[in-house]
């Protein structure tokens, strides 16, 4: 019997003729951290508020936490912790105030909700500003805050929908470590966003959705893999030794254009043999003075699979 | 095959569900009870106004008391004091309307959704906080009453009648304003229909007696079942006949928005 977290088979919305999510699947595997790109309407948030039973399928299949979406959303929403795309805080409330209310909504006791609220402020660095109104808070603060609500009862699967939008550097590297402890305790973490490099630095596996459909999913690195080789370029310290070079290098791959007066190739085997390229220069006594490697970007991956460009494609559509 | 994760290690599967529900809805309702509270402008016009509406109408209209037709009051301001807690209640009561469309709006109703709450418990606790500062307001406004003079001839037992019938009607009023916010998810489409309960007022009993009316207006204003009977417990004393009168009338209102409101809320359950 296996056990996925999160699962979606065939997974379809629509409204009305527009088809926003184009039966998908998916399989979460337990503790990981899954990472669910995209543009901005390309459906990844119209397919979380499926997985989290904000919104029925029109289409398809998915269970979360071994529960029907649609037969037992009850069930479902006992198990998740969900922290959505805008942080939906009444301003008008405190923080501690704002979790004790979201401990009695999944059904814990008075004391048990006080005993929670006060570790979670204390967990996401608000205990001070616990018993402060959430209209004083920063953008961080809030996602924080955000963050302890969703852990209210220990849920073991976390849906977090780009929780780092808006937020300066400092704040977005502090939701990174809070997140990365998370699964470290073993929860498994759905995180939908639009930054490239969050989802390098957080997940273990991602998607890639546009259009509605899932374009490439798997491990990071060997989807960048699978784009093709990393280019390497090398400075030659010594001109002299410029065709001794060219013949080392042409055994590690095929040619690329150079600039900046550099050799360029494209590395077969990719990182791992970087350093046979620099013993082999080397002991032909070919002195280098700069050596760089690089590897294709999800951006790479996004583009392979789409023909567009998925950081350009974002801020076209924040513009529009 | 895929099996169920389990539960988080905080779910008490044993605590009663009634019990839980209730829970939840109290928690909800307190919430509702400190976000107005929290928030001036949403309450304080609804207690200033209806006492500058009565002070500037019984400075007007202090002679009237002595026409024929005006029943026996103290003082205009006495025969005004059930119009201006309705009044109150016309401003407060549409805030469950306005605070759940902008629930609904910023994404806190979707927060409550993806929560196990019971689905009840959203609507209930809503609603009852809007009655409970309503009452509330009303009961502010009896005793400011009281202060300048006009007596409640019902005693404790009119005044506690006075607040619960406002209670009622708060909820009544509120299920139209929740039923418009579940419709629509607009705050402001919601806070436009609020208006409709100041026609409703101006067009009854409510700042003058039906018997120095005439013609078609007089036929209109007389078709209230709930100012008359609570402003008799304020002017002529108790009477089971008048408040049950305007308990039974208030209730079938209720019945009807909140029919409306669950069915509102059914629907947007159902769409989504």
């Amino acid at each position: 019997m296996t056990t996925h977290p999160i699962s979606a088979h065939g997974l379809e919305r629509s409204f009305g003729t527009l088809v926003a999510v184009d039966g998908i699947d998916l399989e979460v595997e337990e503790g990981e951290i899954f990472g669910f790109l995209g543009p901005n309407g390309a459906g990844k948030s119209t397919t979380v508020r499926m997985l989290v039973t904000l919104l029925k399928p029109t289409g398809g299949t998915a269970s979360v936490a071994g529960y029907d979406v649609v037969e037992q959303p009850n069930m479902v929403r006992r198990s998740i912790g969900v922290a959505l795309q805008d942080a939906a805080i009444d301003p008008l409330m405190t923080g501690n105030e704002l979790l004790k209310l979201q401990a009695i909504l999944h059904g814990l006791g008075s004391r048990e909700a006080t005993r929670r609220s006060g570790e979670l402020l204390e967990r996401v660095g608000l205990t001070k500003a616990g018993n402060r109104r959430v209209g004083t808070y920063s953008g961080g603060m809030r996602r924080r805050l955000d963050l302890a609500l969703a852990l209210i009862h220990n849920p073991s699967v976390l849906f977090l929908d780009e929780p780092t939008t808006g937020l300066d550097p400092t704040s977005r590297l502090s939701m990174w470590e809070e997140v990365r402890a998370l699964n470290k305790e073993g929860t498994t973490v759905f995180l939908t966003t639009q930054y490239l490099e969050e989802a390098d630095q957080l997940a273990g596996r991602i998607a890639i959705i546009d259009g509605g459909r899932i374009v490439r999913q798997g491990d990071p690195a060997v989807l960048k893999d699978e784009v093709g080789d990393p280019t390497l370029r090398i400075e030659i310290g010594d001109s002299i030794m410029l065709d001794t070079a060219k013949a080392v290098l042409t055994t590690f791959g095929e040619w690329r254009p150079a600039r900046d007066g550099r050799l360029a190739i494209g590395l077969e085997g990719g990182a791992k043999r970087m350093a046979d390229v620099v013993r082999s220069l080397d002991a032909q006594g070919v002195p280098v003075a700069h050596i760089e490697l690089d590897t294709p970007s999800l951006d790479d991956v996004f583009s392979d699979a789409t023909g567009r460009r998925l950081e350009g494609a974002m801020v076209d559509d924040e513009e529009s | 095959m895929t099996a169920a994760v389990g539960l988080p290690s905080t779910f008490d599967g044993s605590r009663h569900r009634f019990r839980v529900t209730l829970e939840q809805g109290f928690a909800l309702a307190k919430r509702s009870v400190l976000s107005t509270w929290r928030s001036p402008a949403a309450w304080v016009p609804g207690l200033v106004l209806p006492l500058m509406i009565a002070a500037v109408y019984s400075a007007q209209f202090a002679m009237a008391t002595q026409l024929p037709q005006f029943p026996p009051v103290d003082s205009f301001l006495q025969y005004m004091l059930p119009a201006s807690v309705l009044q109150s209640i016309a401003f407060g009561a549409g805030n469950a309307g306005t605070d759940l469309a902008t629930d609904i709006e910023n994404g806190f109703f979707d927060r409550l959704m993806a929560s196990p709450v019971a689905r009840q418990s959203v609507l209930v606790g809503r609603i009852m906080g809007a009655a409970v500062f309503s009452g509330f307001e009303s009961l502010v406004l009896v005793l400011v009453f009281l202060a300048f003079g006009a007596p409640v001839k019902g005693g404790v037992g009119g005044v506690i009648a006075i607040i619960f019938i406002a209670g009622l009607l708060a909820i009544a009023v509120g299920g139209f304003g929740v039923a418009v916010a579940l419709r629509t998810g607009s705050p402001e489409a919601t806070q436009s229909m609020f208006p409709l309960t100041f026609v409703f007022l101006f067009m009854s009993s409510a700042f003058f007696p039906t018997e120095l009316m005439n013609g078609w207006y007089q036929q209109v204003a007389q078709s209230n079942f709930i100012i008359d009977p609570t402003r008799r417990l304020v002017i002529y004393g108790w009477s089971w006949t008048d408040l049950l009168q305007a308990v039974a009338v208030t209730l079938a209102v209720a019945a009807v928005s909140l029919s409306w409101s669950y069915r509102m809320y059914l629907r947007r359950l159902e769409v989504k």
